[in-house]
């Protein structure tokens, strides 16, 4: 169900083009941080050594890359496949931790500044989403655990026969 | 011109209240079909939401495209973050039939349906189309003749580019169109289509967002910029917010930060205090008071040709 994955096929081709590498600005500006380094070693199945470098989290999504690359694939698709892992394994940082647990608590990441609307004239915020968001979230959760049990059940009957 | 619902975002809402009120007084003013309407959340944000769920982003995007979509309405958005990851979303979904389906089977089940018709676009490309350069001219009162802007587009105004089609997104013109349209001359530098790294105060990397923000604001004192023009809150974070940080640990630039509403907002009259950009961290004085000075200096050319045809010596 709408799951994420990494086009290995595209990535080997990153591997041996880089043609964003020169325009990718923390590529340029930040030291040490070089995504040539982590896509090859994605290919070569040795992720689990960058879940736990500040590297990952130094792409800016800024879609540069995204725009340079000949297949429209880029630098980016490889730090947010890593990005993801991290975070599945709770080692992203603090800040996207309590980003994220605001966002699937409230539907946003903030709420309106009252106050500051009186003060500068602004009219009643518009009514938010928030109790359908969480209701579509459970949904897709029930949706998910459904498919994961699907799979163990087909394991298991394969585990059966075998 | 269609009706459209303005999609404010969080960042906007939440910390600068005074955005969304020169926003409004521009959208007033220049008669536009704006809507608010209930019901949206979280655009949702990429680098919050979808490195760690794909789903979640994907199914929250659809759901807030999908309200406008039933209302019949187009989106405007002042936040070009809000605007690229709903494009994103969009343009997914419609090339992805699947994803697409299992994401309406989801919606269903609250009623909605994303059927991905409405169009969705940031503020400036907006301006540029839908307005255009003519009836900005028209409508202004004062224009911005002998000021030097640099326009920052931000990087999801423009990209990714399949996703949001308004502009080149390795060189895009609207932001400079509409600054020459106000009268000001739209500066180009080297890093002028660079990304503000605001990201990376999101990710606990304050240091590396300082640096991103003094590389541009250090490169805006030497061209002699009056102002950093932009239209993203986020953009706005970094260049206001972090630059005063600097400020208060010692590190003066001293480069006003304008966003594309007030500074139209000033072009039709409006004053800097009603436009609530006295809420701005960095002071914008220096900006105004050149305003006022370059205004009070003599148009190109004057007095020349009556000065040539005026009687004389010469008879």
């Amino acid at each position: 169900m709408l799951e994420a994955n990494l086009n290995i096929r595209l990535l080997e081709q990153c591997s041996r083009c880089e043609a964003c590498y020169s325009i990718c600005p923390s590529c340029r500006h930040l030291p040490g941080y070089d995504p040539r380094e982590v896509i090859k070693d994605i290919i070569a199945g040795r992720f689990e050594k960058w879940l736990r470098s500040k590297s990952i989290w130094q792409c800016l999504e800024c879609h540069y890359c995204l725009e340079m690359c000949y297949q429209h694939y880029g630098f980016e698709n490889a730090m947010t496949a890593l990005r993801a892992v991290a975070a599945k394994r709770g080692l992203h940082p603090p800040q996207v931790k309590r980003g994220w647990d605001m966002f699937a608590k409230t539907g946003r990441l903030g709420e309106p500044a009252l106050p500051a609307r009186k003060k500068f004239g602004l009219p009643e915020p518009a009514a938010g989403g928030a109790e359908e968001f969480k209701k579509l979230h459970a949904l897709l959760k029930a949706k998910r655990s459904e498919k994961e049990n699907e799979k163990q059940r087909a394991k298991g009957q394969k585990a059966e026969r075998t | 011109m269609k009706e459209f619902a303005v999609f404010w975002g969080c960042t906007i809402q939440t910390r600068f209240p005074f955005l969304e009120k020169s926003t409004r007084m521009v959208l007033k003013e220049f008669n536009l079909p704006f809507r608010d309407i209930d019901g949206f959340t979280c655009c949702p944000e990429k680098s919050l939401v979808n490195n760690v769920d794909h789903a979640a982003f994907t199914l929250t995007g659809a759901r807030n495209v999908a309200l406008v979509d039933e209302a019949g309405l187009d989106l405007v958005s002042p936040c070009t973050g809000c605007v690229s990851n709903l494009a994103t979303v969009k343009s997914g979904l419609k090339a992805d039939p699947r994803e697409k389906g299992e994401v309406n089977a989801l919606l269903k089940e609250v009623g909605r349906e994303f059927t991905g018709i409405a169009n969705l676009s940031h503020l400036v490309p907006f301006f540029h189309d839908a307005v255009g350069a003519h009836k900005i001219r028209q409508k202004i009162k004062r224009n911005f003749a002998g000021m030097k802007l640099a326009a920052h587009y931000g990087c999801h105004m423009i990209r990714p580019g399949y996703a949001l089609r308004n502009d080149d997104p390795l060189d895009p013109k609207k932001f400079d169109n509409l600054m020459t349209a106000l009268g000001a001359e739209s500066l180009q530098f080297p890093t002028k289509l660079m990304c503000c790294g605001q990201g990376l105060d999101r990710v606990d990397q304050h240091d590396n967002a300082l640096y991103f923000a003094r590389l541009k604001l250090k490169e805006l004192k030497a061209v002699g910029a009056d102002a950093l023009v932009l239209c993203c809150p986020s953009c706005f974070l970094q260049f206001d917010n972090n630059q005063f940080l600097m400020e208060k640990e010692g590190e003066k630039l001293g480069v006003p930060i304008i966003y594309f509403t007030e500074l139209m907002g000033l072009a039709l009259g409006f004053n800097a205090e009603e436009l609530g950009m006295t809420a701005h961290r960095v002071d914008v004085t220096s900006f105004l008071q050149k305003w006022e000075a370059v205004s009070k200096m003599p148009l190109n050319g004057a007095g020349i040709d009556e000065a040539m045809n005026s009687a004389g010596a010469l008879g």
